[in-house]
Parts: structure tokens; C-alpha cells; sequence
């Protein structure tokens, strides 16, 4: 888009904002997937967005390796990633909600394993049933979302929908686990991603990869061409697009826009433009739960940053703690001054090492004073330059006028409430100003007081 | 090691940031400014430098004192002071008492900045509310104490009376007639390059464009601005008595690139800052060709500075939606 680049036949990209962090990747991307399993497990029952999870097992009891240990009314279940004793049912940590029930199992191999086999005929189920699976697999969307998965394929009657875009974008600096997938798993990503497209009745399916991630865009493309996938009923239509390396391209509706040039309007889903969109990861284990009826028990995340001794890409058990990771990482330095859950963009920072991966946990990050930003903030100097990054159009730069003036209420015509909180605003603002957090504090003001005037 | 230590910072994200920082855009621009006072300093000798510090402590001395009196963070070093001073100096004739611009740089950085809260939140380019104080304090000193340039043959002979559009002003025809039979055949060369009689820092084009070449390369400053205000100025040149001397002189390039662009006092997006520029441009026609003054891109800029506000209003950033209305 810019001057320099004209002529140049440009990748796909959205239309607007954006910014393009060092990517640091390369401490993580040549790393495969390591396995990783602790002695034992605590895991947080809320793992998805919705209603709050019920314990179903008790202190003592004997787990096998999937079964059912807390289940949500009309959400998904959380299942047991390891067999063993519960060793806990009580309040504890979480990385988002600061406490939560907590269940502990320690570890025990079953006699009886489960294997999870692949199960014969899969392909022919009947969709009800697809959908039965991927919900009793506890499935929920990986990228960082964790809405419940099957919510999200259940299709409103009379959606029209005619794309399935699956999201390989990975946007987020120092991550690895998605391209480490795609790398590793390519033949359960792709088919995963077949799985979906005949779950909504789509014949177009176009996965997004960053131009960053070429050799992963290319593992696909030969999967996808080595699969024999027109064999299989229905047909789809797959296709590897490569776009621009720009954050937030992994964002639902910038990555609908680079893929298929359309708007979701204000307020709406990728869906009113006839799109779902689906991470890669998640199309990974919606395979898993159809295919082998095997529900959510591990994910893989990418263990990075400065900070740590030995960066990795681990799959492990959801519950292992930050404390377990970090021993069989070598430790980190004593200048590591975060410790982040996430991406460094839209991660979160956590206060103690007991905090558990959940289904959401896409990374751990640990940054060093050199790596991040500890700037105290100045007054706003009026550049625009956040105004020219939000990927939205919006006006962070008066938001956080008016919220440091306390008018958070007159706030609203300046885009709070379109905003997603991606953070290429306050990245790039030269004062350091926390724009996304007083976007933040405007939106929950706007809730206390529509909660009030009800 | 790796226990969990005291040192571990909680925030809400994002935990990177680019490298800018307000002081290394501050300090960028008084880069980009130098070559112009290299400049003046070969064609008008060292008294400029005399005169850019004394303006420069003047505007450094008021923001500390500014400072403490708010009881606010000290910003002194963060470049912004030592870029109005620059600035301030780059409008005034090089051969003024070196003690005025003190005077004028402390009363603008005071009075613009200091009493508005400190950088960010004044309406005014300082620079130019301390030129026009001092036209007002001290009128003779401001318009009489040229110096002719060692450089070059255009003013030679016009000494230290006024600059060429000021004699054009009040001598009409004839002493533009006059002007260039004493300046010669490279009269053009001579006022692009900057051999000639004027402000310390405007008198070379091809110097501001240098540095103006630096803050765009940076992404410091964008296009939309400047080529409006020059757009803005040329509709009016034909105007003139002399279109080619009104677009070479009067603090045009150093206006446009430098004071206009000031990121607190002009719009922010593309549309408002080209109302902006194109607004500075044809107001600084109409006072030259039929106001009071012989310059006026000044007084051009303040008076837009004044809409700045309202062009962020009225010129909003598109919205990623179809109709890219925002709410
Ligand atoms: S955090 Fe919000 S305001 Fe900031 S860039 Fe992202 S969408 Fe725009
Ligand atoms: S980037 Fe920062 S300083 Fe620039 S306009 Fe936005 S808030 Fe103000």
C-alpha cells in the first residue's frame, strides 16, 4: 500500500490500519512439536465463554483418560487429559478470571488406556451427529476465542453461507504452535477443515496463511493435492491464499476482508456476509473429536520470549502449570520482568507460576525489559498515528481524551464499542499511551450504566 | 532463578511497542532543521547561531520554569522546547539583538505551552505566537535588521532594508524593477538556494527540503499538508507582482514543512489536513497580495490553528464498514 510498493503485485490484505511488529519467531519456528506430559494436572472448570462450568467428579475418584469432570448447562464439557486420582476440587487460579474451581488429578497410566482409534465411516455421519461429537468433545475455539465450536457450526436457520475460511494467519508475534501444526499435522488440519465445510454445507474453503509462513502454506498445499480429498462426499473447493504478514490479519473480520473482499458490517459476524471462520487448530480437533472421538485433552503452545532458557513448541495436557512448563524449559532468567499467557499483542500478563494452561492458551510467553514496554505515558501529541493504525477506523486518541477529561460516557461516537481490543493503537503511539485500556474502561462504563438504566 | 520473583510487572496488553517515542520524533525534527542553520551560518555568518541559542534557552528556561510551577514531569529534555526555539529563531532577521529572541521565546513558550498544560495541549504553533509577539514588542528590530548575504549577488546592493517582498510591498513595480537589475540573472538560483536577504532559516529552499526529505523518509511527517499549503499559496501567486519571488520567499517552504506540520496544532486525518493546508496557503495569498503585510504565512497558520479542532470534527477517519460512516 505504500508509495514504494506500488507495481509490486501486492498479497491480499485488509483495507485498513494494521501494524507489523518484529516477529521474533524465529526462536520458536524451527522447534517441532515436543510432548510434554507433568504428574499432575489442575485444571480450571470455566474453559469456554458461556455459563459456568459444574464439577462432575469428587475427591478421590478414579478418572480415566477423556472422561467427562465438569460439564456446563448447554455449553461444552471439560474431560480428564490424564488418568488418575482427583487429588482436588476447590477454588483456585485462573488466568482470566482470577479464581475459579479448580480440579487436580495426579497422574496414574489406566490399565485400559483409551486409544481414541479412528473410527470407520466417520466421513458418512450424519451432520447431527458431527456436531454431537465436536460438543461432547468439549471442542472450543482454539485461536484464543473458546467459544464453543459447535454454537458456532450450528448455523441460524436460513444463514446463507457459501466460505469456510480457516484461519492459519497466527498474526501474533513469537508464536509458533499454529505453524508448528500446520507443519506437523497438515493431513488432520486439512481434512478437519473438510469436516467443517460439509458440517455448514459449504463447497469453498479457503485457508489463510501469512506470507511469513510460506513453507507452511506450501505443506498444505501439498496435503491438500496428496489427500485424494475428491473422493470423499461432498465436494470442496480448498485453497491455500498466502496474505501480507500484518497484525491483526488473524482477526475474524480483517482476515474475512483479505480473504474474500468482504465487509462484515458494524456489530455483525463474518457470518451475515455469508462466512464462517474457524482456526486452524480448532479444525485440528473438531477431526479429532469425529474422527476418533477424541475430546479436547492437550494443546500444543509455544513456550517463548527472551526470558526463558530453552524456548519450545510443547503439546501438553490442558491444567499443566506455568510452574511445570517453566522446570522442564530450564527455568528464566531473573530479568524477565512479564510472563504472559497469549501473544504479546493481546496476551495477558499473570502474577504466579500455579496458573494453569486452558483450552484458550495459545502461548507463554516470558519478556525481558529489553523486549517490552514498562514506559510511564505521556499527554497525546496529536500524530495520528494511532488513528492511522486501528484496523477498525476508529479514535482511540480522543477516547482517551475524553476518558482522561472523565467523560466516558460521551465516548461512544469515537468507535468504543467497535473496538476489539487488537492493540496496534497503543503500540504504535509515541506518548506510550495505554489507548487500549482506557478503551477498556470506556466500554465496562458503558455497561455499568446501560446495566443501570434497564 | 525462576522462582516466582518480585520483579513480575502485570499490565494489560499490548506488552511490545514500536520504537518512537515523543522525544525521538522531537529530536528528529531539530535534526532535520540543522542543515538550514549550517545554512544561514555560511550566508549570514555566526551571529545566527548567537541568536538560535538565545532563543532556544529562552523557550527551554520557560518550560522548566512552566514545569515547576505545575509541579508537573520535567519535559524539558524531550526535545519539543529546543524545537520551538529552533523554530522561532528560523523566522527572525539575523541581525536582531541577540537578547530579543530570549525575550520572545520565553513569553511564547509560556504563555502558548506552559499556561495550556505543556506540550499536547496548546492550540498555538509556539514558534509562531513568539514571532508575533515580537513583531508587536519589538516591530523595528523584526523588520529592519537584515543582513546582506556573503554568498551569492541577489541583495547585495539592497543591503539591510528589507526583504524583497517587503520592498515589492512598498515600492510596487518599480522596486521589483529595481530588485532584479540589481540581483541579475541568477536571481532565481540565487533565492532557491538561498543567497539573499531574509529570516535565518528561511532564506534556502533546497535546505528545508533537505531536512523536510529526512522527516518524510522517517515518516515523521506526511505530503498532504505541505503540497497543500504550497497548492494553496500558488493559486493566488498570479496575483502578485513577481508570482516567481512570491513562491521562492516569505517563509513558504519553512512554513509548510515545518510549522504547519506541527502534529498538535493541525488535523489529523488525510481530508482535514489538506482543508488545512490549502486554508494556510490562501490565506497567506490574501494577506500578501491585499492585506497589511508583505509575508503572512504566520499569521495564515495561527489563524488555522484555530480551526484545528473543528477540522478533526468535521474530517473523521473512515470506518471499516461499507459506508465508512463513523458512529
Ligand atoms: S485496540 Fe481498538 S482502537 Fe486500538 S487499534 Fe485495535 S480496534 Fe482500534
Ligand atoms: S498515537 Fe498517541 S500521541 Fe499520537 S494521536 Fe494517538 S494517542 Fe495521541
Amino acid at each position: 500500500m505504500s508509495f514504494f510498493s506500488w507495481g509490486k503485485a501486492a498479497l491480499p490484505t485488509f483495507s485498513r490500519g494494521g501494524i507489523h511488529p518484529d516477529e521474533h519467531k524465529e526462536l520458536t519456528e524451527d522447534l517441532p512439536i515436543e510432548a510434554f506430559t507433568p504428574t499432575t494436572v489442575s485444571l480450571p472448570v470455566s474453559q469456554s465463554l458461556g455459563a459456568p462450568a459444574e464439577p462432575s467428579v469428587v475427591k478421590a475418584a478414579k478418572v480415566k483418560r477423556g472422561d467427562v469432570i465438569a460439564t456446563v448447562p448447554g455449553g461444552v464439557s471439560l474431560h480428564a487429559p490424564v488418568s488418575g486420582i482427583i487429588k482436588n476440587v476447590q477454588t483456585g487460579p485462573h488466568a482470566a478470571l482470577v479464581y475459579d474451581t479448580v480440579i487436580t488429578i495426579q497422574a496414574k497410566a489406566a490399565e485400559d488406556e483409551p486409544e481414541f482409534a479412528e473410527e470407520a465411516g466417520w466421513q458418512d455421519l450424519p451432520i447431527a451427529q458431527m456436531l454431537e461429537r465436536i460438543r461432547d468433545g468439549g471442542v472450543v475455539g482454539l485461536g484464543g476465542a473458546t467459544f464453543p465450536t459447535y454454537r458456532k457450526l450450528m448455523l441460524p436457520k436460513g444463514a446463507k453461507v457459501d466460505t469456510l475460511v480457516i484461519n492459519g494467519s497466527e498474526c501474533e508475534p513469537y508464536l509458533t504452535c499454529d505453524y508448528r501444526l500446520m507443519l506437523e499435522e497438515s493431513d488432520k488440519v486439512v481434512l478437519g477443515s473438510w469436516l467443517i465445510a460439509k458440517i455448514i454445507g459449504v463447497a469453498n474453503c479457503v485457508i489463510g496463511v501469512e506470507d511469513n509462513k510460506q513453507p507452511a502454506a506450501e505443506k498444505m498445499r501439498q496435503t491438500i493435492a496428496a489427500l485424494g480429498l475428491e473422493k470423499l462426499e461432498p465436494k470442496v473447493r480448498m485453497s491455500v491464499v498466502v496474505t501480507q504478514t500484518r497484525y491483526p490479519q488473524g482477526s475474524e473480520k480483517q482476515l474475512v476482508q483479505s480473504l474474500t473482499g468482504r465487509l462484515v458490517p458494524k456489530g455483525g459476524l463474518p457470518l451475515s456476509v455469508g462466512v464462517v471462520v474457524q482456526n486452524v487448530a480448532t479444525a485440528y480437533a473438531c477431526l479429532e473429536a469425529v474422527r476418533n472421538r477424541k475430546p479436547v485433552l492437550e494443546r500444543v503452545l509455544t513456550v517463548s520470549g527472551l526470558g526463558i532458557k530453552t524456548p519450545k513448541n510443547l503439546r501438553v495436557p490442558i491444567g499443566t502449570s506455568v510452574e511445570d512448563i517453566v522446570a522442564h524449559c530450564g527455568g528464566y532468567s531473573a530479568d524477565t520482568v512479564k510472563i504472559l499467557t497469549g501473544g504479546p499483542m493481546m496476551g495477558r500478563t499473570i502474577a504466579d507460576l500455579d496458573i494453569a494452561v486452558t483450552k484458550g492458551t495459545s502461548g507463554l510467553l516470558f519478556l525481558t525489559a529489553a523486549e517490552t514496554s514498562l514506559d510511564g505515558y505521556q499527554a497525546c501529541i496529536s500524530c495520528g498515528a494511532c488513528v492511522d493504525a486501528c484496523p477498525m477506523g476508529l479514535e482511540p486518541n480522543r477516547v482517551s481524551q475524553y476518558m482522561e477529561a472523565g467523560r466516558p460516557l460521551e465516548t461512544e461516537r469515537f468507535g468504543v464499542k467497535e473496538c476489539f481490543e487488537c492493540g496496534c493503537c497503543s503500540y504504535s503511539c509515541p506518548a506510550k499511551r495505554p489507548l487500549v485500556q482506557f478503551m477498556q474502561v470506556a466500554k465496562a462504563t458503558y455497561r455499568r450504566h446501560e446495566r443501570k438504566s434497564k | 532463578m525462576s522462582e516466582s520473583s518480585p520483579t513480575l510487572h502485570l499490565s494489560s496488553g499490548p506488552h511490545i511497542a514500536s520504537g518512537r517515542s515523543t522525544a525521538q520524533i522531537m529530536w528528529m525534527v531539530n535534526l532535520s532543521l540543522v542543515p538550514a542553520l549550517l545554512w544561514a551560518w555560511a550566508v549570514f555568518g555566526p551571529v545566527v547561531l548567537a541568536i538560535a541559542v538565545s532563543s532556544i534557552l529562552g523557550c527551554v528556561v520557560a518550560e522548566a520554569a512552566a514545569c515547576k510551577i505545575a509541579k508537573t514531569a520535567m519535559t524539558v529534555f524531550d526535545g519539543s522546547a529546543v524545537c520551538s526555539g529552533l523554530l522561532l529563531a528560523y523566522t527572525l532577521p539575523p541581525g536582531m539583538p541577540i537578547w530579543m529572541p530570549f525575550i520572545g521565546g520565553m513569553l511564547a513558550m509560556f504563555f502558548t505551552k506552559g499556561m495550556f498544560g505543556g506540550l499536547g495541549y496548546n492550540i498555538f504553533n509556539v514558534a509562531l505566537v513568539g514571532r508575533a509577539m515580537m513583531m508587536a514588542t519589538f516591530p523595528v528590530e523584526m523588520t529592519t535588521r537584515w543582513v546582506a548575504p556573503h554568498l551569492g549577488a541577489a541583495g547585495v546592493d539592497t543591503i539591510s532594508a528589507a526583504t524583497a517582498l517587503a520592498q515589492i510591498k512598498l515600492g510596487g513595480e518599480a522596486a521589483l524593477a529595481k530588485l532584479l537589475a540589481a540581483a541579475g540573472d541568477g536571481v532565481w538560483f540565487d533565492y532557491f538556494v538561498g543567497m539573499r536577504a531574509g529570516s535565518i532559516g528561511e532564506v534556502s529552499a533546497v535546505m528545508i527540503l533537505l531536512g523536510a526529505a529526512f522527516l518524510l523518509w522517517k515518516g515523521i511527517i506526511k505530503l498532504y499538508i505541505p503540497i497543500s499549503v504550497l497548492a494553496g499559496v500558488a493559486l493566488l501567486a498570479p496575483f502578485s507582482l513577481s508570482p516567481g519571488l512570491y513562491m521562492l520567499s516569505g517563509g513558504i517552504w519553512l512554513g509548510a514543512f515545518f510549522m504547519a506540520t506541527d502534529y498538535v496544532t493541525s488535523p489529523i486525518t488525510p481530508k482535514g489536513q489538506i482543508i488545512f493546508g490549502l486554508g494556510i496557503g490562501l490565506l497567506t495569498g490574501i494577506i500578501r497580495n491585499w492585506g497589511g503585510y508583505p509575508e503572512g504565512i504566520c499569521y495564515a497558520i495561527m489563524l488555522m490553528n484555530i480551526l484545528t479542532p473543528a477540522l478533526n470534527d468535521w474530517f473523521r477517519p473512515k470506518r471499516l464498514t461499507a459506508d465508512g460512516v463513523p458512529s
